[in-house]
């Protein structure tokens, strides 16, 4: 039986360029079900990110819906956005996107407070242990290594504990070693809190690691493969 | 080969234009500007004053005396020296009118003229009829401010001494009026002739006569000075000549402008601040270039070169922005300004100050950028290649603190040359430095305790308040310089404001309830008794205070001329009011040698006051000369006495045995302190039983020093306000340069999360605690400031004043506040997937 968390219904998306309006996504529907892994492959420009962003109502679609949680995020305002992925929503980048006035804990503790745990603080130095990062907490992103900045990252994208966990090629700042951590730690965390997740990658073996592959080219679903494919 | 390439190199990324260079130009140009046309300003009233000597003297030359008339033998040198000569003469007196059985009366000063008068000059009256004919008989002219409030008009008659005379027109315009120096009262012009028989120029009684010469073109002013000098200085002569007319406007103008140079250096300061961050922010997006380059093969010389190149060069396009500002403004608000001016001013474009303007912004623009220039010799090419970006070590090598030391003491000295008050200019910047420096530690313990309070338990859960805190105490934030530079510009304000309200306090508030009411002057001897006899039965008196009064001029202290041995000291400056008694005055401390017997004959003997005789290096022993009505009297210092001025009682710096003065003619002086209910009774008896004596109201005096404190206070206050429009602009420059990161930072926040009220509180939180540490800081710094200029300045007491330091903090959160949110729009308005995506 399956059961879709994360939904797009002939979703395009348009963006103003220099030279007129570009098209970057064409009429894209695709189901995620709850507890899958997705993987989102293509060559550069192909739109994984852009289809990625859409997901987690960080871009709007200029048509189409997209239907999370069986909520319309393309009817949302932005607050309503930013309050629905406090509470169902985690996004890991590739740049890390720390905030660097803050030391690793503020910035796993953050969306945690805006959630309004009130042991926002107690849970993020739980959830930096568990990424490998105990001694380092309160350290500031610039004493930082990058491998050691996405593991702050996924931390923080992790202990709101979310239904969706959103990530944009997390490894793609990483020599092979650090990638590979990060990606053990990225299943890891799904694994532990059933989380749902959306990989864009680049890397065949990391895609592999999915339950499903979505393969897009020039802004349109090209292929599916997996061992679950979806309805 | 390092210039030019480093030359070339400099060209190529000049090309990127001004983008982010902004803030520079504007807090160079801002500080130039200002000290420009404070310059231009006071060249323009010095060489006004200059040129238009003759007219602001009343004559090319002018002898003055006290107490006196010029004896034969000078009137005999003034007719052999000049082509004419013109005697005044000067004293104050009360104008009394009688309407309806009401009698009126008004504190004057008094010009007695003679028929030359003006030699120099016109004399402007309304109605416009010519001085000859209002002046002539027992005609008199005043100033306006004194007839509208005596209510007299033309053909009204009025009272001085015994003498009645009939006010004819109002003075419109004194040509000599600026000569004259600070009066107590509104002027008013008589013939000299008209005034015999009034009682008002008795032997004794407090006056000045003034001859002004014209002189031939062809004399020698110097020349003729130093022959008066030698003829007539030790008869209590005193010379003055067109070279300096006006020579206490003069000093009052070089020392307000080289003052309101001092605050624009102050601004200079604040813009520094902001310059540096411009150039360290430019800087450091430049890290990746200066890498490549160095990869490239370039040393670090020819990337220092490059860079001094570069900002030398912006920094000429500011200092040349400031420049023409600051010839520019003076001549466009001409008008306004001589309006605002007693003397004359013709504003022009000044060479000297602009110079002198040049000068301070090269100086400062080196002194604020050698620092994070000299960084650039730390960038290292593996910046590239690993994320080492930005980690470069805060201390600069030695040789360029060893540099940026000495031309922070090159700026220090020339504006010690240049203000002309070298000791106010030193501790000016020693001030600005220890302010500098309590702003750095502030700003350093600010981001500790902003860091520590956002661990706190207590802000758990306020996640507005904790990302402020964060951000105020992380690193790479505005923190240091917006508390530099808004606090400095807070702390200028502030000091100002304390100062300012302390001043006004003593003179409005402390001194009027320890003044006495009304100082009696030119007590005939023969009419003290009646007075003491009017004021002793009169319950609203509490206490009167009487004594001989002389006017003397020192002359001489141990044979040498005083001038020689005191320099330009007040005491031996002008005539000082000279004293005698026979037992020390009650209240007196006599706190060095002995005062005289009271019987006691012998050769004159002195008790000079303490402070002053310290300052002129008095000893005691030292036979001081006084002249008196032309009389020399050589009296021996056998006591220093403590002689407290700050209480606007009785205080006379030189007191002698009564044998030495006694047989001289003199007046009294009497203090009065009286209920005010008292007061009107009591002058309109002494003054209708005494017409010849003069009460001099304490409470007008103190209002008139209060209106001239209002204007200073106001000019002062412009200068602070132009140091806080700078400190302004480095505010709106730091949340400009901030902007980026604000709009970066709210999209990370939006996508984990916070709505965009969290956001806006966020970023308001974070100015409003800046602008109120930056407001803190400077209520101590300006309370220290304050307090010092208080204590060592004005000898007087501080008492901390709440308002204008709550009104600065207050201001400080808001401005920071203001600037803030007006950098917040775009953040709040960015969708987090463009922004993030365009840092990937």
């Amino acid at each position: 039986m399956t059961d879709p968390i994360l939904s797009l219904d002939d979703v395009t998306l348009t963006l103003a360029g220099n030279a007129g309006p570009v098209e970057i996504l064409h009429g894209i529907s695709l189901a995620v079900n709850r507890g899958e892994t997705l993987g989102l492959i293509g060559p550069s420009g192909s739109g994984k990110s852009s289809l990625l962003m859409l997901m987690g109502g960080l871009e709007r679609a200029t048509g189409g819906s997209v239907t999370a949680l069986g909520h319309d995020l393309t009817a949302m305002n932005e607050d309503q956005l930013a309050r629905f992925r406090r509470q169902h929503m985690g996004v890991v980048f590739q740049s890390f996107h720390l905030i660097p006035t803050m030391t690793a804990l503020e910035n796993v503790a953050t969306p945690l407070e805006l959630a309004g745990h009130r042991d926002a603080f107690d849970r993020a130095e739980e959830e930096l242990r568990a990424v490998g990062l105990g001694a380092r907490i309160d350290h500031y992103p610039s004493q930082m290594s990058g491998g050691e900045q996405q593991r702050v990252a996924l931390a923080r994208a992790a202990a709101p504990r979310p239904h969706i966990l959103l990530a944009d090629e997390p490894t793609g700042n990483l020599d092979g070693a650090n990638g590979a951590a990060i990606m053990d730690l990225l299943f890891g965390l799904r694994d532990r809190h059933g989380a749902t997740l959306v990989l864009v990658t680049h890397a065949a073996d990391l895609a592999a690691r999915c339950d499903r592959v979505v393969r897009l080219a020039d802004g349109r679903v090209a292929a599916q493969e997996g061992r679950r494919a979806a309805e | 080969m390092t210039l030019p390439v480093a030359a070339r190199i400099a060209r190529r990324e000049l090309r990127g234009g001004l983008r982010g260079f902004y803030v520079f130009l504007a807090c160079l140009a801002l500080g130039v500007a200002a000290i420009a046309a404070v310059g231009s300003v006071r060249e323009s009233i010095t060489a006004g004053l200059q040129r238009e000597g003759a007219v602001l003297l009343g004559g090319n030359a002018e002898m003055s005396f006290t107490y006196r008339y010029a004896e034969d033998a000078e009137r005999a040198w003034m007719a052999r020296t000049a082509e004419t000569v013109s005697e005044i003469v000067d004293f104050r007196s009360m104008v009394v009118v009688d309407r309806d059985g009401v009698t009126e009366r008004g504190l004057t000063q008094v010009k007695g003229v003679d028929g030359a008068y003006p030699l120099f000059g016109q004399v402007e009256l309304d109605p416009a009829v010519p001085l000859a004919d209002a002046l002539a008989g027992n005609g008199a002219v005043m100033e306006r401010v004194l007839a509208d409030r005596l209510g007299l008009r033309p053909g009204d008659t009025f009272r001085l001494g015994t003498g009645t005379y009939e006010f004819r027109a109002v003075l419109t315009r004194e040509p000599d009026g600026a000569g004259d120096g600070f009066g107590l009262g509104p002027r008013l012009i008589v013939r000299t002739q008209a005034l015999q028989g009034s009682g008002l120029l008795e032997p004794g009684t407090l006056f000045e006569t003034k001859y002004r010469l014209a002189l031939p073109p062809v004399a020698d002013l110097p020349a003729l000075e130093a022959e008066a000098e030698d003829r007539f200085a030790d008869n209590g002569m005193r010379w003055r000549d067109a070279r300096n007319g006006a020579p206490g406007m003069t000093r009052f103008v070089e020392r307000l402008g080289s003052f309101l140079v001092l605050v624009g250096l102050a601004g200079l300061a604040v813009g520094g601040v902001g310059v540096s961050a411009a150039v360290r922010a430019y800087l450091e997006g430049k890290t990746a270039v200066i890498a490549t380059l160095k990869t490239l093969g370039a040393e670090s010389r020819t990337i220092l070169a490059a860079y001094l190149i570069q900002i030398g060069a912006l920094a000429a396009l500011g200092i040349v922005i400031g420049l023409v500002l600051g010839a520019l403004l003076p001549l466009a608000f001409a008008p306004l300004i001589q309006a605002q001016l007693p003397v004359p001013a013709e504003i022009g474009i000044a060479p000297g100050p602009l110079a002198e303007a040049a000068l301070y912004g090269v100086l400062t623009a080196l002194v604020f950028t050698l620092w994070p220039l000299a960084r650039t010799e730390e960038v290292r090419a593996g910046a590239l290649f690993r994320d080492a970006v930005g980690r470069t070590r805060v201390w600069p090598r030695p040789r360029y603190l060893v540099a940026i030391l000495a031309l922070a003491g090159a700026l220090i000295g020339v504006a010690a040359w240049f203000s002309g008050v070298p000791a106010l200019a030193l501790w000016s910047a020693f001030g600005i430095l220890a302010a500098l420096g309590v702003l750095v530690l502030a700003a350093v313990a600010l981001r500790w305790g902003a860091r520590r309070a956002a661990r706190a338990r207590i802000v758990r859960g306020r996640t507005a308040l904790r990302l402020a805190l964060g951000a105020v105490g992380g690193p790479a934030g505005e923190t240091t310089s917006v508390v530099l530079s808004l606090g400095l510009g807070l702390s200028i304000l502030a000091a100002v404001g304390q100062i300012d309200a302390n001043l006004r306090s003593a003179i409005s508030q402390e001194l009027p309830e320890i003044a006495p009411s009304y100082y009696i002057v030119d007590i005939q001897p023969n009419q003290l008794d009646g007075v003491l006899d009017r004021l002793q039965g009169d319950a609203g008196v509490s206490k009167v205070q009487t004594a001989p009064m002389l006017r003397g001029i020192i002359t001489r202290i141990n044979g040498q001329p005083a001038r020689e041995v005191a320099g330009d000291h007040w005491v031996v400056t002008g005539d000082r009011g000279v004293t005698y008694a026979a037992t020390p005055p009650e209240g007196t401390i006599v706190n060095g040698g002995e005062w005289w017997p009271a019987d006691y004959d012998g050769p004159p003997v002195m008790s000079f006051s303490d402070e002053e005789a310290e300052e002129i290096g008095l000893k005691l022993g030292d036979d001081v000369t006084v002249n008196i009505l032309g009389r020399d009297i050589t009296a021996k210092v056998t006591s220093f006495r403590d002689v407290d001025f700050s209480t606007a009682g009785i205080g006379f710096v030189i007191a002698m045995n009564p044998g030495a003065l006694q047989g001289a003619p003199h007046t009294h002086i009497a203090t009065i302190y009286a209920e005010p209910q008292a007061e009107a009774a009591i002058l309109r008896d002494l003054a209708s039983a005494y017409p010849n004596i003069t009460a001099i109201r304490v409470r007008d005096a103190i209002d008139r020093v209060a209106e001239v404190l209002d204007g200073l206070a106001a000019a002062i206050a412009y200068g602070a306000a132009a140091t806080l429009v700078t400190g302004l602009i480095v505010l709106i420059g730091a949340a400009a340069a901030g902007e980026r990161a604000r709009v970066f930072e709210a999209a990370v926040l939006k996508t984990v999360g916070a709505v965009r009220g969290q956001v806006l509180a966020y970023f308001a939180l974070r100015s409003a605690l800046l602008g109120a540490a930056a407001g803190s800081v400077a209520i101590v710094a300006g309370g220290v400031a304050g307090w010092a200029v208080m204590e060592f300045v004005m000898m007087g007491g501080y008492a901390f004043e709440p308002v204008s330091a709550l009104a600065i903090v207050l201001g400080g959160a808001l401005a920071t506040l203001a600037a803030g949110l007006g950098f917040a729009w775009r953040p709040l308005a960015a969708r987090p997937a463009r922004v993030l995506r365009a840092r990937e």
